[in-house]
């Protein structure tokens, strides 16, 4: 009998540890040095064609990024009077806006042993920053505000040397937004992400 | 180019412009209420959205050509693009970066659209000015300047990077003087440090040892910085020709720094002098990793970007 209770206590107590440690998220550093090892990974390999390379990445930037609070942090009040429509248009442009600028980048691009360094990381309840060193030829700061969603940290700001690079898009586009309206706003994007395209199949084209 | 443009992924902006190593923190919070997200987040018609519902039919590079028919016609804006007639091709995937977000489970009220936004404000009282301004060197640096500096790339890059070193050692003066005069006595002496180390051990300047082997790092300073330091505030912007983007402040500074150049204390023609200006800032475009023309490509509007950016550049380096 004794030993039939001890036995459920030690079934119990392990049960409870296996509980709790699923319960224990994975910090946002540990979730973000997941996702970046992998980005590293693809681009140091050489073997794949440059279009699937570009698409590899952009699947895992996708799953890190949350472009919904991104878009609200950079159209502050005006995603407040913007109607659901232009919203999820927005949303829908900005992200891929940022896609094609940076298909566009990485394309000339060759791996030369950068690498991340995890500084350190702050949480405050579902908001939180992971502090990193990107070091290449010299090191830059880059700092990813991330939020926790469900299970997930998603990364809605990054920071590069103190500056918010939301905040520069933010300046700009409220500004469009003041002179021109939010649809003024949407149209240029569009046309935007159409010079982009275009060049970006000229250079895969070559 | 650097590797955090990939991690970044998609902020290329600021890593473009290396030289707009921006250092403005955002400021606080400017308080709008949080309840709308929330009350709209929940009646968001997800589903019926008008983007393109061709999401399986190969990806980006898919042209079929009925598939215009099933995009919503936006196309009536004046378009300079070849293929000004169709809606970009959206990733569907941004489709279900919105379909996420009507998770039943996720009920996070958070308002992303308040807390430290900093909105860039810049008084530009003479914008059509500027505008024109803007237009012109964009035409220099397109038709005269990079075209100089894109055939003065068959020097190598060290050698180039070694004249670059040379300039950047003669400004050592006005690093100095205006180290001093926000009595940062340490950067002065970095400077000064770097000044000995690099006239000596780097020939001349041609190298830089001091911050190879003596960790001293250049520090930015110039008048303008100096003015700021002190409260200064930076009055209007103005975009020069030829010298690009700035302010009153930073105008004033300019003149100031002028001065400090110790290559107008050697005998010299003011030809040799411009001269000698003239395959500095040509240097420097060389090594510049075409950031301009990144800048442009992604930009909705270049002037008001370019603006932005040097207002934060600027202040940035104020802070510092």
């Amino acid at each position: 009998m004794k030993s039939r209770i001890c036995l459920i206590l030690v079934l119990v107590s392990i049960f409870c540890g296996v509980g709790m440690a699923g319960a224990a998220l994975p910090g946002p550093t540990e979730q973000l040095r997941g996702t970046i090892d992998r980005i590293i990974e693809t681009l140091r390999d050489r073997s794949l064609p440059r279009d699937e390379m570009l698409s590899r990445v952009s699947v895992l930037v996708r799953s890190k990024f949350d472009f919904w609070a991104m878009s609200q942090r950079t159209l502050a009040v005006n995603w407040n009077r913007a109607t659901p429509e232009q919203r999820q248009r927005f949303v829908a442009l900005f992200s891929q806006l940022l896609e094609d600028t940076y298909r566009e980048r990485i394309g000339s691009y060759t791996y030369q042993n950068e690498y991340v360094k995890y500084i350190s990381e702050k949480v405050e309840g579902t908001r939180g920053e992971v502090h990193t060193i990107v070091v290449a030829n010299n090191e830059i700061p880059v700092t990813y505000r991330v939020r926790l969603k469900g299970q997930e940290w998603l990364v809605y700001d990054v920071v590069v040397e103190e500056v918010s690079l939301i905040s520069n898009y933010r300046s700009t586009y409220n500004e469009i937004v003041r002179r021109e309206g939010m649809d003024g706003l949407l149209k240029r994007m569009e046309q935007r992400i159409r010079e982009l395209q275009a060049a970006n199949k000229k250079g895969s084209a070559q | 180019m650097k590797f955090h443009v990939l991690l970044v992924a998609f902020w290329c902006l600021a890593v473009a412009r290396p030289g707009f190593a921006l250092a403005a923190g955002e400021g606080d919070a400017s308080g709008e209420p949080a309840q709308i997200l929330q009350a709209a987040e929940s009646d968001f018609p997800a589903r019926e959205m008008d983007l393109p519902q061709d999401w399986s039919a190969g990806g980006n590079e898919s042209e079929a050509p009925g598939k215009d028919e099933t995009q919503p016609v936006m196309a009536s804006e004046p378009v300079s693009s070849e293929d000004s007639d169709q809606t970009p091709d959206l990733d569907p995937r941004a489709y279900h970066d919105l379909v996420r977000e009507d998770d039943a489970d996720f009920n996070d009220a958070e308002d992303f659209t308040n807390g430290e936004l900093a909105m860039i404000k810049v008084a530009d009282p003479i914008e059509p000015f500027n505008r024109a301004m803007f237009w012109v060197n964009d035409k220099l640096y397109f038709y005269l300047f990079k075209p100089i500096a894109r055939s003065y790339r068959v020097v190598p890059e060290p050698a180039r990077q070694s004249v670059s070193n040379f300039f950047s050692n003669l400004g050592t003066p006005v690093r100095f003087i205006n180290s001093v005069l926000q009595l940062k006595f340490q950067d002065a002496g970095t400077e000064l440090g770097r000044l000995v180390v690099n006239s000596t051990v780097g020939i001349g300047g041609l190298f830089d040892p001091a911050e190879k082997w003596f960790d001293l790092e250049r520090k930015q300073e110039d008048f303008g910085q100096t003015l700021g330091h002190y409260g200064v505030g930076s009055g209007f912007y103005i975009v020069w020709p030829i010298l690009g983007p700035s302010n009153a402040r930073d105008t004033v500074g300019m003149a100031a720094d002028f001065f400090m150049d110790p290559l107008l204390y050697f005998k010299m023609k003011p030809l040799e002098r411009g001269g000698l200006r003239g395959l500095d800032k040509t240097t420097d475009l060389s090594l510049d990793k075409d950031s301009y023309e990144g800048l442009k490509r992604q930009s909705l509007d270049p002037y008001l970007d370019m603006r932005n950016f040097y207002h934060q550049f600027r202040e940035g380096r104020i802070e510092q």
